[in-house]
């Protein structure tokens, strides 16, 4: 049953219909990201230089993922409609542990998601980040953007398990139709090196997954004290205004809100997500330790600032607050006497 | 120590007089006197008319943004950035002559320059263009272009690395390495600069010289 719903939603997205409406329908209860226990650096896995991509088609597919994850922008206005980039989260081109990496994601889809109560595959969840991160339009099912994403994140998690477990040889290839699935499923082939040590549990839990959970602060978080830490700690990289630093032409330092920024329906938008995800990774390089109370704090003042709508808003903040975001964030809260998400600027803005 | 800050000026502007003609010897100095601000002529003889820079001198100022050479200037004043000529050199620039010297610097112009961005190589042989568009995260260290932009371009309080002289850009790290160069927020580059080895910032300095 599952798998025919799963089918007449792919036929959906298929011949055109928005995901996202499809989605709509749905309860959502918006899970966190889930988060594992920071380990001991040894274990997390390291994949094989950039330069070990093979020629080829393959290797092709693999390498135009790693390019569109960096340099997200050449998708503007086709399907991108703010200034982000994937690797403005997901640090060191999506390869970093605790920055939410690709391998510990691909090896955890396909996986069923709160978000949208049903199975998502890792190409679902890949549309989900493009819709809400990127405040744009999801490329198509098993279109050409979709794909290379899905081959680079197999080939980083294929690689530094092979290299874990002294597996010679080549990463094997996929097709493409494989490549979107995911690899937490029941055909997906492994090295017998590999499975006969790991199981699918244990590989969707791979460490370094997600961001780690930042430990809880004394305090509840208060966006007035994380105003504080943002002027000290944030804004000569993020600016002033929350709005990060073009150069040439991009937005070298992201902006953190606004309508370039993510949007009401991404996960960032979370406080404990954005807390998380500050505490183990900002700022860049790590030259001091944020408290987790400043975590906490400045993810809170970054967060009750206006953002592009939450795309499942149907004209009434109320309805969508009531639906979507029965959890740790700001939207339809009041701040400063005005409520968030009243004012939101539009979802996919052409540049 | 104000008098032995004006003996240094005055030695440094003597010795370095005769590099000042031949920086500029399409200008005469009648004509720079009208076209450079008055808080500005102290700064030619080493960073040159246009703000080109003189190798060995000064850097290059051009490309640079006024907000940057602002806090420069304060950051030579209060000591937070340690160097025997700028220290009494900054001196001699206060008050709104500050903005004055570094808007003028800023107006500038500078070559353009063909600009890579990030992903445009996926295998990136050259280590020194490796850690500037990819870094090194296996010891946290993040790429140069992460913050300084797209060919090292820089903007506002990131400070143009493209075309920058690699005596100058060598010296500057090893400075944030040793902390006779601080004032960032948290110690940033300080940070970045103490990851990187002697040849790397020999390379590094090499590789965004040659960016012009």
């Amino acid at each position: 049953m599952k798998f025919q719903a799963k089918n007449i939603l792919g036929v959906a997205a298929l011949i055109g219909f928005n995901l996202t409406a499809i989605a709509d329908e749905l309860p959502d209860r918006q899970q966190a990201l889930p988060s594992v226990a920071k380990q001991a650096e040894h274990l997390y896995i390291e994949s094989a230089a950039l330069a070990d991509i093979p020629a080829g088609e393959f290797g092709d597919k693999v390498r135009l993922g790693y390019q569109l994850f960096v340099n997200t922008q050449q998708l503007r206005d086709k399907h991108v409609g703010n200034e982000l980039n994937c690797v403005n989260c997901h640090l060191n081109a999506g390869n970093k542990a605790n920055a939410s990496p690709l391998w510990g994601a691909y090896f955890a889809y396909p996986a069923y998601r709160k978000k949208n109560d049903k199975v998502n595959s890792f190409e679902e969840r890949l549309q989900g980040c493009f819709t809400y991160s990127m405040n744009g339009k999801a490329p198509e099912s098993g279109s050409k953007e979709l794909v290379a994403l899905s081959a680079y994140s197999y080939w980083l998690g294929m690689s530094g398990l092979m290299l874990q477990h002294n597996v010679a040889g080549p990463v094997p290839e996929l097709s493409d139709s494989e490549l979107v699935k995911g690899a937490k499923r029941d055909d997906f082939i492994l090295p017998e090196a590999i499975s006969s040590k790991m199981d699918q549990n244990a590989l969707a839990q791979l460490p370094g997954r997600g961001y780690p959970a930042v430990p809880k602060a004394e305090q509840a978080y208060s966006p007035e004290r994380g105003a504080k830490v943002y002027q000290a700690h944030c804004q000569s990289c993020h600016g002033k205004d929350g709005q990060g630093q073009m150069i040439a032409d991009v937005a070298a330092l992201p902006p953190l809100w606004g309508p370039q920024s993510y949007n009401w329906g991404a996960g960032m938008h979370r406080v404990g997500t954005a807390a998380d995800f500050i505490y183990e990774n900002m700022p860049l390089g790590k030259s001091v330790q944020l408290t987790p109370q400043q975590a906490w704090d400045v993810s809170a003042y970054i967060n009750s600032q206006e953002r592009p709508q939450d795309p499942r808003f149907k004209g009434q903040v109320t309805d969508t607050q009531k639906q979507y975001h029965q959890h740790d964030g700001y939207y339809g809260k009041t701040i400063s006497g005005k409520v968030l998400g009243s004012a939101s600027s539009a979802n996919f803005p052409k540049k | 120590m104000m008098n032995k800050m004006i003996t240094a000026v005055i030695f440094v502007s003597s010795a370095l007089s005769i590099q000042v003609s031949a920086s500029v010897p399409d200008t005469s100095p009648k004509e720079l006197q009208q076209t450079v601000p008055a808080a500005a002529q102290v700064c030619l003889s080493c960073h040159g008319a246009q703000g080109q820079g003189i190798d060995l001198a000064g850097p290059k100022l051009a490309g640079l943004s006024s907000a940057y050479m602002m806090q420069q200037i304060k950051l030579f004043q209060s000591g937070s950035r340690q160097n025997p000529l700028m220290q009494p050199m900054s001196m001699t620039v206060q008050g709104d002559n500050i903005k004055v010297v570094a808007d003028y610097f800023a107006s500038q112009s500078v070559d353009k320059i063909d600009l890579h961005y990030r992903g445009d190589k996926v295998v990136i042989a050259d280590p020194a263009e490796k850690i500037a568009y990819q870094g090194d995260w296996s010891r946290d260290l993040p790429a140069c272009f992460s913050c300084h932009g797209p060919s090292g371009v820089g903007a506002e309080q990131f400070p143009r690395l493209a075309g920058q002289q690699a005596s100058y850009l060598k010296t500057q790290l090893e400075a944030w390495q040793s902390g006779t160069r601080k004032g960032d927020a948290d110690n940033m580059m300080g940070n970045v600069a103490s990851k990187l080895t002697a040849a790397e910032i020999d390379q590094l300095a090499q590789y965004f010289a040659s960016l012009k």
